[in-house]
């Protein structure tokens, strides 16, 4: 596995800084967390503590070196972090439980996978293109996918920050799940919270990573959000990777063969999963196993022969 | 950095009883020579050298493999075996023939029997868009004779495109290069990655941890995706991007002024995106290539509904 990876998290022009992030991984696994504390609520920022500790102590546990299942992971941890928060709150008599909103992605194998509740986001982007993006939990958002608003109108809009989905909201989170996504070199999967996407431009994300350069691009990106933001600035957190992976390198199909001259068709193949899977030791193939092999194939060739 | 090519043993090498020629292909995975026996009778022999493992310079005949690659680099063999294995079983005109099988040069070697002819992808370059109807019927329907015989062996090719279809000069096809090839029922193999080529693979070779979904209709979807190139004169949209968005233009609409429509029904049926929608066996392509008044199943209501609702829901 390997990767570039950048996180940072600013309070913004805020007092306190109630967006929380990690990243974490194991020799086959990576897992990253973004999670934003609800202003409004007590204590926003205890949630988004709970919530990325308990996520990322998780993983910790289960990720020896990877994870069976990334999904069920994802959905166990997230769904145990809405309890923790929601424990905490009762040991404390607190009249109401703390909230945060949460998204976390697993990568491995060269294949991510991610899963979020609120509107914290994750963007996939190929060569400064989405590749995939998270759909925040948001009315204002579905309003903007259902064409009743425009992106310019949900950016005023009063009720734009307000989600129907959190942790430690009385409710259980609604927890979306993407679809698996496999990573070609050079991919960068970049998780923020709402005080980075918010001020900016639909297209500034995706542009901004087109150079793969996520050690400069994300900084970049903060000081445009931040600069956009204003007096208001909310708090900033971003986490961004760069895929390095070699090993999906010549394989995964963004191939165009539209364009591909007809003498081109090569065979790719990748090279074989050597480090990925090295949790399992290569079976040992001795010079007697190549011998009774070569052996075998022929003796079948006699016997078929006609 | 990607890996760098492997330099081909010289002509005039000694290789065990063979005499090296010269070199035929280079691919990843392995070199394919052209070179002659003791009775001085022409073969290809197909040398294991994968370059992401070993490596060899002018001059050596020995690759150079690193001390960490060693265990995969025998492991690889595995899959070369399988290859052998799979061929060794099989005589028949239209599937090519393995001839021995031996052990030099620190690496394994599979001779096979030399055809004079050529790829149909080098007919398809020359013949740009003039490839008639019935040469697409008979070659096709005689080639599918090799790959019933494949099937019958439980075994799938799993790489079939033009450039693995040679032409014999008699004018039969032979299937060649079974490097992809996998007993349907094995799946022993998780390490090695399958080999896919874009535009010709089907859809479910793509998702490598749905294994069970490949069947004879994998094969089946290259077969059609081979006759539409034969018309396009090139690769038709890769599989995995056709799930996303499909461009491809139905043979049916691209061509109808040119070949008969049952043939064109018949390439659309093959490369149907959904395997229960393609013919589910070689026999059932077969007949309705041989026949040119079958009528071909048109799509089935479900798989209508199925797709009236995908859109529904996009």
């Amino acid at each position: 596995m390997k990767f570039t990876i950048y996180q940072e998290s600013r309070p913004g022009k805020r007092p306190t800084n109630e967006d929380r992030i990690a990243y974490c991984y194991s020799r086959d696994a990576l897992l990253m967390v973004v999670a934003d504390g609800m202003g409004g609520h007590l204590h926003g920022e205890v949630a988004a503590q709970i919530a990325v500790q308990y996520i990322t102590e998780s993983f910790q546990r289960e990720a020896k070196p990877d994870l069976k299942d990334p999904f069920l992971f994802l959905s166990g941890a997230i769904n145990n972090a809405h309890h923790a928060i929601l424990d905490y709150a009762a040991d404390r008599f607190l009249p109401d439980a703390p909230r945060t909103t949460c998204v976390a992605c697993i990568v491995q194998d060269s294949i991510a996978y991610w899963a979020h509740a609120g509107d914290s986001r994750l963007y996939a982007i190929r060569g400064g293109r989405i590749l995939a993006q998270t759909r925040d939990h948001s009315r204002v958002a579905r309003m903007v996918e259902d064409g009743l608003i425009s992106a310019e109108d949900a950016t005023r809009h009063p009720a734009r920050n307000r989600i129907f989905s959190c942790l430690g909201g009385t409710n259980a989170p609604q927890i979306d799940f993407s679809k698996k996504t496999p990573l070609m070199t050079g991919d960068v999967v970049l998780l923020c919270s709402d005080g980075v996407w918010g001020p900016l431009p639909a297209d500034v994300i995706p542009r901004a990573m087109s150079t793969g350069n996520v050690l400069q691009a994300s900084p970049a990106l903060l000081n445009q959000a931040e600069a956009r933001g204003g007096e208001n600035a909310d708090n900033l957190s971003i986490i961004a990777i760069r895929w390095e992976d070699s090993y999906a390198e010549d394989t995964l199909g963004s191939v165009s063969t539209k364009t591909m001259p007809i003498d081109s068709f090569t065979t790719q193949m990748e090279a074989f999963a050597k480090a990925r899977k090295g949790a399992q030791p290569l079976p040992n193939l001795s010079d007697e196993d190549i011998e009774r092999a070569i052996q075998e194939i022929n003796a079948a060739i006699k016997k078929f022969s006609k | 950095m990607p890996p760098q090519a492997n330099v081909p043993l010289p002509t005039g090498y000694q290789l065990d009883e063979y005499r090296i020629e010269r070199q035929l292909s280079l691919g990843g995975f392995s070199i394919v020579y052209l070179a002659f026996d003791k009775e001085d009778t022409p073969v290809a022999i197909k040398e294991y050298l994968p370059n992401s493992l070993a490596l060899r310079s002018t001059g050596d005949a020995l690759p150079s493999i690193a001390e960490e690659n060693v265990a995969t680099f025998r492991y690889g063999m595995k899959c070369f075996f399988e290859e052998g294995r799979a061929l060794a079983k099989i005589s028949h005109p239209n599937v090519v023939r393995v001839l021995n099988f031996f052990r030099a040069n620190e690496t394994v070697y599979m001779v096979m029997h030399y055809e004079r002819g050529r790829t149909l992808q080098e007919h398809i370059q020359k013949h740009k868009g003039e490839i008639r109807e019935s040469f697409i019927r008979t070659i096709f329907a005689r080639l599918l004779n090799g790959l019933r015989e494949v099937h019958t062996h439980k075994l799938l090719h799993l790489d079939i495109k033009p450039s693995n279809i040679y032409l014999r000069n008699d004018g039969q096809p032979v299937l060649i290069d079974f490097g992809a090839a996998r007993q349907t029922l094995s799946t022993d193999t998780p390490l090695l990655k399958p080999m896919y080529t874009p535009g010709f693979a089907a859809p479910e070779q793509y998702n490598s941890i749905r294994r069970e979904l490949l069947g004879p209709w994998t094969d089946i979807y290259s077969i059609g995706a081979s006759m539409y190139a034969c018309m396009a004169a090139a690769a038709p949209q890769a599989a995995d991007q056709r799930i996303e968005r499909d461009q491809l233009v139905p043979a049916v609409r691209r061509w109808q002024d040119k070949y008969s429509r049952q043939l064109l029904e018949t390439v659309d049926w093959c490369m149907h995106l959904n395997y229960l929608e393609r013919p589910q066996s070689v026999f059932a392509l077969q007949k309705a290539l041989a026949d040119k008044d079958r009528i071909v199943p048109r799509q089935t209501l479900l798989g209508h509904l199925r797709k009236k609702v995908k859109a529904f829901i996009k």
